[in-house]
């Protein structure tokens, strides 16, 4: 099993210079040699899996379904434990969930007996600040995430895209050091998707945090990031890294766009197949083609 | 409004075909007599006649003195069996809820309690009543522990089952959020659970009134209950007071779970988003 390094640069400028940059050596994430299997399953989840976040980066990992993206983003918030190797963040190693690490969830994961706002507020009060500073930040968060006006609605009350905003809002307010963000926009229909990457790289470029962000999609890797990662199943791996160096926000109907998904597209169509070889050789169902023609799409619209 | 027609059908009937009322009463019957529990002298059961329905037919007014409405016997045997309720339903929700938390939270505890538990809710609450005379002795400790055995356990597998469909991921984002420890329960785990508790309660409370009733009934000395009227009546072969305390008895269920629970169980799911309860 080779690991395929590869590293493409296309386009030049660096994000634009009027963008406001934290100090530079804050967020740091570090992972070092993971490896995870769950109690009663054979194969490793992730095995020597390592991966460095530099401050500011916005990382994507990509992968087909089940090799680990979750996995490896629940060690690194801390929910999950290792069998061996570490986590460190700014050097110091992590040992259970925390705010500095705030996480995203797929499903929001918001309080449902609380408010939007109250959601937000949570963690502030779990920390101990006080009441007239929690509601001035709270405000601020909102109008960050674009829902002033929605602070006192139920989440039930909530949209799908305004739940996840309270999601990111409620992560950002806290100030943590790095974004842990699994599939945060898989269950919005295409165009709010496409609204909340704009608001996200918005958010992004404003805060400069570190985020590691899990998806299926390619456009959306594509779209996001500073550096996508590609896994490798049964166990999970790195197979490839992809540094894309394009200015952000991005041209989504670009030339160079459009071949870069294609590229990671087909490496990721490549482990698919040989995750279904793999299986074929187990059970041949079919020939590994026939299997491998509608998975291609390795659900990128989920 | 159906009720009405079915109570006027009943009543018709029975005054055309003149049934005995010893035998089975009319409605007329049963207000008397519930009216007669509340201190207060009626005879809406009889044909009309001059001075219907407070003066009995062709007899002089009863001038006996009676006591206040207050201290009539259906008023101090709600207050007995509502303190009684109140009292033994605390302290059934404390160990039900006790159980069921513990249940919840260490698999040990529910694979050794759980089975258990569960054939003891099918088991009927008057079977407690032997073991409660011969423990406590026929008292108020008995009655309240035929109560208490009668619903706690329902209440605690309930509570279990409720806090297993709290998502996982409140938790996760509870610990993300920084709320770790006592404040994981309190700021998370116990309002995620607030559906569940308010539906166990809702069942924990109607397993704690038949028990109530159960036990004051068999239990047969002067213990002043619901179930005790009940008793009185069957002794006296009152069969109009029997049905009346019955259907107070129906009613007292009836609203506390409509007006109390229900109300509750709606203003949580509201606030959760979850569909109406009914
Ligand atoms: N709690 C668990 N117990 C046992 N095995 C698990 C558990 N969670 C995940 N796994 C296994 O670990 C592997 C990786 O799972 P993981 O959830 O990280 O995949 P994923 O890449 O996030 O997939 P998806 O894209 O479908 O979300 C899978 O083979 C899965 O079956
Ligand atoms: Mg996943």
């Amino acid at each position: 099993m080779t690991i395929a390094e590869e590293e493409i640069r296309t386009g030049s400028p660096p994000p634009p210079a009027d963008a406001p940059k934290e100090p530079v050596g804050r967020g740091r994430l570090v992972l070092d040699k993971i490896d995870k299997t769950f109690p009663g399953t054979q194969m490793a989840a992730v095995r020597q899996l390592s991966l460095t976040c530099e401050p500011g980066e916005f990382v994507v990992v990509v992968g087909p379904s089940g090799c680990g993206k979750s996995t490896l983003l629940n060690v690194a918030a801390g929910m999950l434990k290792p069998e061996g190797g570490r986590v460190l963040l700014d050097g110091r190693p992590i040992n259970g969930p925390g705010p500095d690490r705030a996480v995203v969830f797929q499903d929001h994961g918001l309080f449902p007996w609380l408010t939007a706002g109250q959601n937000i507020e949570f963690g502030l009060k779990m920390s101990g600040m006080g009441k007239e500073q929690r509601r001035h930040r709270v405000e601020e968060a909102l109008r960050m995430v674009h829902l002033s006006q929605s602070g006192r609605k139920l989440v039930h009350e909530l949209s799908g895209g305004m739940r996840q905003r309270v999601a990111i809002a409620r992560s950002l307010v806290m100030n943590p050091s790095v974004l842990l963000m699994d599939e945060p926009f898989a269950a919005l229909d295409a165009q709010t998707r496409t609204l909340m990457h704009a608001q996200l790289q918005d958010l992004w470029v404003q805060t400069r945090k570190t985020i590691l962000f899990v998806t299926h999609s390619v456009g959306e890797a594509v779209r996001l990031a500073d550096r996508i990662i590609v896994l490798h199943a049964h166990p999970g791996r790195i197979r490839a890294e992809i540094a894309i160096e394009l200015p952000h926000p991005r041209n989504f109907d670009s030339r160079e766009i459009g071949e870069l998904v294609h590229r990671v597209r087909r490496e990721i169509e490549d482990e698919v197949n040989r995750v279904n070889a793999q299986m074929a050789e187990y059970w041949k169902p079919q020939t590994p083609d026939d299997l491998g023609g509608h998975l291609v799409d390795m659900g990128g619209g989920i | 409004m159906i009720w009405a027609v079915i109570l006027l059908t009943w009543e018709g009937a029975y005054r055309v075909i003149g049934w005995k009322a010893y035998q089975f009463p009319a409605p007329s019957h049963v207000l008397d007599s519930t009216l007669d529990m509340l201190n207060v002298r009626a005879y809406f059961g009889q044909p009309l006649h001059r001075g219907w329905p407070w003066r009995a037919k062709n007899q002089l007014p009863d001038e006996r003195p009676r006591s206040p409405i207050y201290r009539s016997p259906l008023v101090i045997a709600q207050l007995v069996s509502g303190t009684r309720l109140v009292v033994g339903f605390s302290i059934s929700i404390l160990i039900g809820g006790m159980l069921g938390l513990l249940m919840w939270r260490w698999r040990g505890v529910d694979e050794f309690f759980g089975p258990l538990f569960l054939g003891m809710q099918t088991l009927p609450s008057v079977c407690w009543i032997p073991l409660a005379i011969l423990t406590f002795g026929i008292n108020e400790s008995g009655i309240l522990f035929v109560l208490v055995m009668g619903s706690c356990f329902a209440i605690a597998i309930a509570l279990r089952d409720g806090l297993r469909t709290i998502p996982p991921v409140y938790q996760k984002a509870g610990l993300m959020l920084g709320a770790g420890g006592w404040r994981l329960y309190r700021y998370v785990l116990l309002p995620a659970s607030l559906p569940a508790m308010t539906s166990s309660l809702r069942q924990g409370f109607s397993f704690a009134w038949r028990s109530l009733m159960g036990a004051e009934l068999i239990f047969m000395v002067w213990n002043r209950g619901l179930g005790f009227l009940l008793h009185v009546g069957r002794e006296f072969s009152d069969i109009s007071q029997v049905i009346a305390v019955m259907a107070m008895m129906v009613i007292v269920g009836m609203i506390v779970d409509r007006w109390f629970f229900a109300a509750l169980e709606k203003r949580v799911h509201a606030r959760f988003g979850l569909q109406a309860a009914r």
